[in-house]
This record gives structure tokens, sequence and C-alpha cells, in this order.
């Protein structure tokens, strides 16, 4: 009878201690995961404060910001085609159209059109482009000029993307001088941002000037790209970056994201410039990682002047397509407490984004509309804005 | 009097055409491969439909998964008669179920949101008429109507099933359908708008310029407690509730809430009892990914962003009810020896060891086959698509098709049915206060909170330990 009662005690103890285990699980989850106290929890963040050196002054010409030139186009192209996922060397755009229509490309297919003519005769390439590929006369490419001065005077160029098609680039290209100074192999290296149509499938037209200029591509690109680099003709020292920081002269280094990216990308290049006696300056193709953790890493990863972040370049990102999302808002809220004093935006940022920040009150330097930048709250085509020297 | 599909499903007797694991793994196998088929012909970016744009897509598999639930547990499979549910092959009723619920879901959202919705009360569920908006593209004015009436699925996803499991179909569960359905219908559909304006309509408000401060509160309320203005904060814990009302209703057999035996008390209780299990949910998988990848920061991208991480504890919380469906619906809710707190503690334990083998798996893999990127977030890339997509699939194969080939329907007798009753309130019964079962509980309740910190504290190493993404 003892034994009995024992037993039955036992099992009712488990009975209890089943949904005690549950109920205090459940009782911790939910008081204390998102309290105050939750905090101590969180790793400390550490500065590891690499010095990356510093330059006198960053002057950045733009050549192009506008990657495409009716936006309705292109988003009826990534409608028709499957959608924000869809490989982008599957829509058919030039220059790999192989005349199949929209979405139902290859790269391959597209390439074998024009591979003989790569890089040194764009034009007949291009010409086969606009008879196979959809909506070639929408392209349009993100490209600029980064001048930076070392402390002793010295000068040094890098070409920051080449832009999408051969024919605008070659014009841009020509309009900034940036042909002649290629010829000149006065630009030491182009930094390919990501693998994106608008920043990269143009690499021809910097090739045909200067095949053997040094190019940095972050890790990550997928192997049409990797096989487009040499059908475009490249015959200099290619460094695959991989994630992180690497420095390329004194203040001057490449931060590389491993991000995944719309339209099957992998991976994002970004530009720190330490400037003396004023602060870091981002330089961005677009910012896919997003200017706030672009922002959050440089204090992570760098020693910089003043501990200021100075100036902002390039596109950012937000609302590429002049969509919108709440969370565009947080990023605009928020990024009046990073404290920067000069932002040149363009190109993904957004014209609506622009329009907020300039109404936000933000240190915006506006453009002057040229050359079919839509408006002045973009730094547009032809545009230079300079950080430590005045442009 | 026609019953239709009134307790149909605790009414049928799955028999297992061989001895487990075998029917389990054939049907895993089986519904794998017609997920992949679906998936291929409607889903991927590479293949037919690509619907996964990602809005579109995300949108139907919501909303299928809603018209599932309505057949079936709000509807009882109305109009078809019981002897038809109990006569008819498998494949022939889940062709027809299938499809039906199918025309259900194109005339919901072409019809209801779209058409009445859309134009003749709140312009964003119509893509045609966010076109009339200045810069407007095509393909953007689909994602947003998409985007809000997935928020609206979201709400219903939980509400739908919480009035059935929690509420225990009150005050219409004696009343014949389509009468009941009926009343289910427009209760939880009209609480659905009520939570949906309340927590979605100012996410919509403000993604447009300016915000519409005139129709939608802007900032939203949730601002500073949530650390951002997305929406996402409330898909969060709605997807919660959501997966919570699932875990009670089939590896916690309506633990414990069964328990209580005052009728009104005991679906008060479950009711929001579910909420608040569902919020500890939230929160905890919030916290988790503070522990893992670092505080979220404001304004950021990607991994960091706070409304992601919102979002991303709603996906993590539906890898959670992929294997409790699996271990309920294939597994015949194993294991069933014990007592049921410790059956339910037993099976959550496998539930979470599994969802976190599911969640490596998924992230360490799926980009090898469902046509998207590798890495934890992608602004475009939504999880909950093919976990949802595959529930969808198991529903229709469990509920339309008995499980067929694996198992076979047989209907039970009154006295099997009886059994079944004595000895569901015989588990119930098993469960009376003592001292031995206080004394159980607070030990127990010390374990959990033990448990609880244990895991806080070992978190960031098993992430660090762990290469889920090369």
């Amino acid at each position: 009878m003892s034994e009995d009662k024992t037993k039955i005690s036992r099992r009712d103890f488990f009975r209890g201690a089943a949904m005690g285990v549950l109920g205090g699980t459940a009782l911790g989850m939910g008081l204390f995961s998102y309290s105050p106290w939750s905090k101590e929890y969180l790793p400390k963040v550490g500065r590891k404060l690499a010095d990356i050196g510093t330059c006198k002054s960053v002057k950045v010409t733009n050549i192009s910001e506008t990657s495409w030139f009716e936006n309705a186009v292109l988003m009826g192209d990534i409608k028709g085609a499957g959608g924000l996922l869809v490989n982008q060397y599957s829509y058919n755009w030039p220059p790999f159209g192989d005349g199949t229509g929209l979405g139902k490309g290859t790269y391959e297919s597209g390439v074998t059109k024009i591979r003989k003519f790569l890089p040194n005769n764009l034009e007949e390439a291009w010409a086969i482009a606009e008879k196979l590929a959809v909506h070639p006369e929408n392209a349009g490419g993100f490209a600029c000029l980064v001048e930076l001065e070392e402390l002793d005077g010295t000068k040094r160029k890098f070409l920051l993307d080449s832009g999408w098609s051969y024919k605008w680039m070659d014009e841009c290209f020509k309009r900034e001088g940036i042909d002649q100074m290629l010829k000149r192999r006065e630009i030491e290296a182009i930094i390919v941002t990501h693998e994106h149509f608008d920043h990269f499938w143009g690499i021809p037209v910097t090739y045909k000037y200067d095949p053997t200029i040094t190019t940095y591509i972050p890790e990550g690109f997928y192997p049409e790209g990797m096989q487009y680099l040499k059908d475009a003709g490249h015959r200099g020292q290619l460094i695959k970056v991989k994630p992180g920081l690497n420095p390329i002269i004194p203040g001057l280094a490449t931060f590389v994201f491993a991000v995944p990216i719309i339209c099957r990308v992998y991976g994002e290049q970004s530009i720190y410039a330490n400037v003396k006696d004023h602060g870091l300056v981002s330089i961005t193709g677009c910012c896919h990682q997003g200017i706030i953790q672009f922002a959050e890493t440089a204090f992570k990863e760098v020693k910089y002047e003043n501990d200021q972040l100075y100036g902002i370049y390039g596109g950012l990102h937000i609302s590429p397509f002049e969509d919108w999302d709440p969370k565009y808002d947080d990023l605009v809220l928020s990024l009046g407490k990073y404290g920067f004093k000069k932002i040149g935006c363009n190109h993904c940022t957004g014209l609506l984004c622009a329009k907020k920040f300039v109404e936000g009150g933000y240190p915006v330097i506006k453009g002057t509309a040229r050359y079919r930048t839509k408006e002045t709250n973009y730094l547009g085509n032809g545009d230079k804005i300079g950080f430590g020297i005045e442009v | 009097m026609e019953r239709f599909g009134v307790g149909y499903l605790e009414e049928r007797k799955l028999v297992e055409r061989w001895p487990q694991p075998i029917p389990a793994i054939v049907a895993l196998v089986l519904t794998l491969v017609v997920f992949y088929a679906t998936w291929w012909i409607f889903q991927d970016p590479r293949g037919w439909m690509r619907m996964y744009t990602p809005y579109v897509g995300y949108m139907y598999t919501r909303w299928w998964l809603i018209m599932l639930i309505w057949m079936v547990y709000i509807f009882n499979y109305w109009p078809f008669k019981r002897s038809w549910l109990e006569n008819t092959h498998p494949i022939i009723k889940g062709v027809v179920l299938t499809a039906i619920s199918v025309v259900i879901l194109l005339v919901l959202i072409k019809g209801f949101f779209e058409s009445l919705l859309g134009n003749y009360g709140i312009a964003y569920f119509n893509p045609g008429n966010l076109m009339k908006l200045p810069k407007m593209t095509e393909f953007f004015a689909l994602e947003y109507a998409s985007l809000a009436c997935l928020m609206f699925a979201a709400i219903a996803s939980w509400l739908s099933p919480a009035w059935v499991v929690a509420c225990e179909e009150v005050p219409w569960q004696d009343m014949n359908q389509p009468g009941k359905g009926i009343s289910i219908l427009v209760m939880t559909f009209f609480l659905s708008t009520l939570v949906f304006f309340m927590t979605m309509h100012s996410h919509m408000g403000i993604l447009y310029y300016p915000w519409q401060y005139f129709t939608s509160i802007a900032p939203p309320y949730w601002e500073q407690f949530a650390n951002t203005v997305s929406g996402n904060f409330h898909v969060s814990w709605i997807m919660c509730c959501t997966v919570t009302v699932w875990l009670v209703e089939t590896i916690w057999e309506r633990f414990p809430f069964k328990l209580i035996q005052t009728n009104w008390l005991r679906r008060v209780v479950a009711f929001f009892g579910i909420i608040a299990i569902a919020w500890g949910m939230h929160f905890f998988l919030y916290f988790a990914q503070e522990l893992t990848w670092g505080p979220a920061i404001r304004g950021t991208r990607l991994i960091n962003a706070p409304d992601w991480r919102w979002l991303h504890v709603g996906e993590m919380a539906v890898f959670f009810l992929v294997p409790a469906l699996f271990l309920n619906f294939y597994c015949g809710n194993w294991p069933r020896r014990f007592s049921l707190p410790v059956n339910v503690l037993v099976r959550t334990a496998i539930t979470i060891a599994a969802a976190i083998l599911l969640y490596i798996f998924y992230y360490a893999t799926s980009h090898d086959f469902l046509g998207t990127q590798k890495g934890f977030m992608h602004e475009q890339q939504f999880p909950m698509i093919p976990t949802i997509w595959l529930i969808n699939i198991w529903l229709a194969h469990h509920w339309f098709m008995d499980n067929w080939p694996a198992w076979k329907m047989v209907p039970k007798t009154a006295d099997e049915i009886a059994q079944d009753h004595a000895a569901a309130q015989a588990k119930v019964a098993e469960i009376r206060w003592n001292p031995a079962l206080g004394w159980g509980l607070g030990v127990g309740a010390v374990c959990g909170v033990a448990f609880y910190f244990i895991v806080l504290s070992i978190l960031p190493w098993a992430y660090r330990s762990i290469t889920v993404i090369k």
C-alpha cells in the first residue's frame, strides 16, 4: 500500500515537474528577454581601430549615376522576368541579349554574340546588343573617379565601377576625360563594388582604354561574372577581396561585406578614405550593406581622424526603384546622430530619400542636374565633391 | 441531420499500412516531391510562374493556408457530406478540395481585397489604384498591395484557428453548418480587421509620401518600444501566436488549458494564454538574435536592422511549427505512453531540437535548390514562404487526403470514439492537485528558469561553434 503511494507520488512529482519546466522556461522567456537587465548578456562592442593611414584630401567626380533612365521600364522588365530574385544574366538585358526575350537569356548565349568584339570594338558589340536585348535604350550605368591626395601632395586615381551601357559609359568617360586618363595609365586600379549589371557590365569600356588595369572585385562573384572579366579582355592583375578590411594605399581602404543582393548577386565592396584633420569619408557604389552599417563597421574596425564620420558619396541603396518601406524611415530618422558633415548622394539613394534628407536638415550637397540626372538633390552626372578640398 | 465534416478529424482512424517509420518516411518523401514540383511551377525565381517576386507568392502562400483552415476548421468541410468524405478516394478528395481552396483563394484576393476593399474602401489593397500615385511602378503597386493583403493574412492565420482551438467555437458550437462557419468567419474576420488597423495600417500609412498623418497614426505608437516604425514588430508576435495556436492544438493536445474545468474560464485563459506564450517567444527569439548577431542598430539594413530582426522572429517561429506538425500528422503525436504533461514536454523538446536542425539545414542548403541566395538576411527573401508552402501541402495531405498512401482511413466506431474520449478525460483527471505535484511544479519551474538562463549563456558560444553558412 505504502509502495503504491510512493509510486503515485513519484508520478505526480514528474507530472508537476514537466509542467513546471515548461512554465518556468516560458516565464523566463517572457519576463527577462526584453527587459533592461537582458542587456547585460549582450556582447560588449570593442573597437579594433585598424590604422589605414591618412590622406590630405579626396575628390570624387561623378562620371555617371544614372544607372537606368526610366524606372518604370526597368521595373516592368523585372516584373515580367519574375521579380527581384531572378538571376540578372537571364533578363536578356544588354549586352547579353540573345533575342529570346525577357527572362529567357543566359550569360553564355548572350556573350557569344559579342565576345569577339570585346573590348576594342564596343560600338559593334553594342549595336548587336541593341538588336537582341531587351530595352537597351534604358541602360546607363554607375561610375565615379576617386582622386586622393597623399600627405606629400602625390595624387592617386581610382575608378569606382564601370557602369552598364557601353555606349553611354563611353560618352561619359569621354566627357570627363576618363578615357585619356586610362590610356595614360593615370588611373591605377578599378574597384568594382559588386556584380550588378549597372556597375559591372560596362567593364569592357574601361578595358578598352586600359586592359591591364588592376581590378579589385569583392569575393562572391558568380561564375558568369568571373568569365565576363576574361571575356571583356582584362589582362591585368585581378584581386579578389575577402570580406573585411582591405587597405590599398595610405588613407584609403575598401571593406567587403558578404551580403546577398537582389537579382542574384553576392558581396559588396565600398571605400573608406581617412582625410587628415577632417575624418572618415565613405564612398559607395550601391551600399547594399546600408550606410549606417557601413558607418557602424567603421566605428568598430577603423581608426579615423577626430573620430569623426565626415562625408558620404555615392548610392546609398535606400529606395533604388523609388519604392519605399518604413524601415527606410528608420534610416532617415537615425542618420542624423552619426554627424556626417557632407553628403553627396545619388543613384540608388532614391529621389524621395534625398528629398527626405534635405527636409530633415542633413548637409546634402546639391548637384546641377545635368547630363540626364533628374534632380538637384542628387550630386549628378558631371558634378564633383571634395572632402578636405574645395571643388 | 447531415453532419458534413463536423468531428471528422477526431472520428477518423488512420491505419498505417506498414510499421513505422516507413509511413512517416513515405509521407515525407511524397510531400517533399510535391513541394518541390509545385515550388518550381509557382514560386521558384528560375521556374515557370515565378511568383516569388517576393510579395505576390508570399501573399498567396499565406492566404492559401487560411483557406485550408477555413474549409476544415471553420466550415468542417461543408458542403461536402460525411459519406463523401468517408467513401471517396483520397486522391479525388485531395484534388477536389485543393481546387476549391484555390478558387476561394482567388475570389478572396481578386474579389474581396482587390475589387471590393481596394475600390470602395482602402486604396492600398488595389494595385490599380496605387498606380495613380506619382512615380509608382506597376511592379511595386502589385508588391505593396500584396504586402497589405499578406499582413492581413498574418492576423487571420492566428485568429481563425484560435477561435476554434481556444474559444471552442463559442457561442456557435452547437449550430449547424454553414451557419456556424459563417458566424465564426465573420467574427474572426471582424477581429482581424480591428487588429489590422491597430497594428499594420500605420505601416501602410508611412509607406507613402508624405506620411499619411490624417488616415493613420504616424509615426506609429510602437516606434520607441520596438526601435522601428516598421509593422514587422507586430508580424513577429502575431506569427508567434499562429505558431502557438497550432502547438497547443497538435503536440500539446490543448494542454495546459484543458485542465481548467470551467468552460468560460478555460476559453478565456486559452485565448489570452496563447497570446502570453507567443509574446514570450516573440521576446526570446529577438533576444536570441541579439545574443548571436549583436545588438540591433536602428537604420541599418540587413541582419542588424530591428525591423528585420522582428520579422525573423516570426520566421524562426515557423521553423518550430514544421516539426510539430510532422510529429502530429505523421508520427502519431509520439510519445503517448507517459502522462499528458510529460508527453507534452518530450514532444516540445523534440520539436525544439528538430526546429534548430531544420533551421541550420535550411540556411546551409536552401540556396542550392530553392533558387534563392545564401545568407540569413536578404531583403527580398522570406523563409516563411517555403516553410508555409510545405505546411500547406501537409495540411492538404493530412486533412484532405487522410495521409494517403501510407495510411488508410477507417471511420471509428461509436465505441472507439467513446473510448478515445474516456482516455482523454482520464489523462486530464490524472492531474490533480497534491503535494507531490506541487513539489514537482516548484522544482520544475526552477529548472525551467535555470534552463532558460543556461540557454542564454551557451547561445553565443553555440552560434560561434557552428558554421551554418560557408
